[in-house]
């Protein structure tokens, strides 16, 4: 059997007016995930650039829905781009040295894009569902080959520039810049193959929105969240894979506040004693997940003015748990300094379920929800 | 637009080089396993997903024996694509026994309603289709 050649695809449909079209949604996509995912990443550094606001409130749920759903709805898009280029991976390699070497160049470029491409897509679905087959770092691969990933898509669209003007300045049908062979009409038009390619976006967005967007927790049979849990919230890390159950529930249970040489423990009765308020805050996961809650307890400033704390120090959060790369948080001041800021004892009335956090957890505005730090045993003030 | 090409070019490659210096900073081991699963995503893609695909098509059309309406592709595009996005839930591999909210559904059921539908809205718009061109014999040049 000989190597299939480019001129052996001849259907209409794999056509440069289709690539570019769906391109066009694909761009929105990367673009919207890059983005949001540079804002995820903010909002994991302690110190960044420009300081992570504490509002709106919803923020960090919203990005980071967007985030993945824009990632799923990529997903049918980029299968449909890649069937209608890929006889271009078959296409004869020019004869002259001097094309051959753009061609490798630009073939080379490509396979950065596609590889890039498939690869990002694929580990944020699989994080989606707690699903690490692999034996690199998540987060920092994911955010490492996102640069490549658009760094080799921006570099597309400069080579592929006056084909996608053409492509996209004439009518889709039209054939002006298909590859000779490619004569034969499909069983669709091109308008309804892009068409059909943004349906299968569409009801892949339903089909998992739901873990985020609650009026389509029904609708969504993919969701990796129905949103049930206790007190009705999901949870991402439980007391037992946390190895706390024990001193969570130990009746020795002292939260510390340490400020300078100034040290204070309460008991959770000591806790329950303090001024509590009530919030509505969002647990919004960088798996894309989230639910809002009425948070009840006491708040950070109120611990921190205990052991005359001044304002704006950064607090370090510590969790019972011993060990896990989140087992101690850094809560920047204006954070810590909140008004919404809790250290929180109860949720939806309810005393906070163990695998929530009890005895006592940090609930605070716009923050992804595993610096959320659960099972709070020690805050203590950066000086 | 040659100038803009220029600069865009320019940009993506500062990008593209940008995050491999990210990758390299993550040492050697994980960039191995790293280059080895992109290596392997554009692999199960090119070698399988897309022969498939096509291998697919081939019997499908061989079958039955004649030119098949858009909307089955149209439903095959749907059905397929969201089957993909499906594989990780179907398959419960982040399932955890300490963690019943995560997932926390019948996935083979939600996929099987997902699948019906998909079918029976394919079904009808052929139906109808048929039935439209049935009462009307002989399209105009407009008509599709």
């Amino acid at each position: 059997m000989r190597i299939p050649s480019d001129r052996d695809f001849t259907s209409t449909l794999r056509s440069p007016a289709v690539a570019a079209r769906v391109g066009v949604w694909l761009g929105i996509c990367f673009g919207l995930a890059f983005v949001t995912g540079l804002i995820s990443h903010e909002a994991y550094v302690v110190h960044p650039v420009i300081p992570f606001p504490a509002r709106p409130t919803w923020g960090y749920r919203v990005t980071q829905g967007l985030h993945v759903l824009s990632g799923t709805a990529a997903i049918p898009l980029l299968l449909v781009k890649l069937w209608t280029v890929f006889p271009k991976l078959f296409a004869r390699p020019p004869q002259r040295l001097r094309q051959l070497a753009v061609d490798g160049l630009e073939r080379a470029s490509i396979a950065v894009l596609v590889a890039a491409a498939v690869f990002q897509l694929t580990t944020g679905l699989l994080n989606t569902t707690q699903w690490y087959p692999w034996g690199f770092h998540f987060r920092a691969t994911h955010y490492a080959v996102a640069w490549v990933a658009i760094g080799a898509l921006v570099l597309h669209i400069a080579v592929k520039l006056p084909v996608i003007r053409a492509a996209l300045g004439g009518d889709i049908e039209d054939s002006a810049q298909d590859r000779p062979t490619a004569t034969i009409a499909g069983p669709l038009t091109r308008r309804a193959l892009v068409r059909s390619a943004l349906l299968a976006s569409g009801v892949a967005v339903l089909a998992t929105a739901g873990s985020t967007v609650p009026a389509l927790r029904k609708v969504s049979v993919l969701g990796v969240r129905s949103g049930g849990g206790p007190a009705g919230i999901p949870i991402n890390k439980s007391a037992k894979a946390a190895d706390v159950v024990a001193t969570a529930l130990s009746p020795d249970y002292r939260l510390v506040i340490a400020y300078d040489a100034h040290e204070m423990s309460l008991s959770r009765a000591d806790l329950e004693r303090l001024e509590q308020h009530t919030v509505e805050l969002p647990i919004a996961c960088v798996e894309g997940w989230s639910a809002s809650g009425h948070w009840t307890g006491v708040r950070v400033r109120d611990l921190l003015d205990l052991v005359g704390a001044p304002a704006g120090r950064d607090l370090r959060v510590e969790s019972l748990q011993p060990r896990g790369p989140f087992r101690a948080t850094t809560l920047p001041g204006h954070f810590a300094d909140d008004p919404l800021t809790l250290l929180a004892l109860r949720l939806g009335g309810e005393p906070l379920a163990i695998d929530h956090g009890y005895p006592c957890r940090l609930i605070a505005p716009d923050r992804p929800g595993v610096l959320q730090t659960k099972w709070v045993g020690r805050l203590e003030v950066i000086t | 637009m040659t100038g803009t090409r220029i600069t865009l070019g320019l940009l993506g490659l500062a990008a593209a080089a940008y995050g491999a210096l990210q990758l390299l900073d993550l040492g050697l081991d994980n960039l191995v396993v790293t280059v080895t699963w992109l290596a392997g995503g554009v692999l199960v893609h090119d070698a399988v997903v897309a022969p498939l695909t096509i291998a697919l098509w081939f019997v499908v059309s061989r079958v039955t024996g004649r030119r098949l309406p858009g909307a089955v592709v149209v439903g095959a595009v749907v059905l397929g694509t969201v089957t993909v996005i499906a594989v990780p839930v179907l398959g419960r591999f982040g399932a955890r026994a300490d963690n019943p909210t995560l997932l926390d559904r019948n996935y083979v059921l939600g996929w099987a309603m997902l699948a019906t539908l998909t079918v029976v809205v394919t079904a009808a718009v052929v139906a109808a289709s048929r039935r439209g061109r049935g009462g009307d014999r002989g399209p105009g040049p407009g008509r599709r």
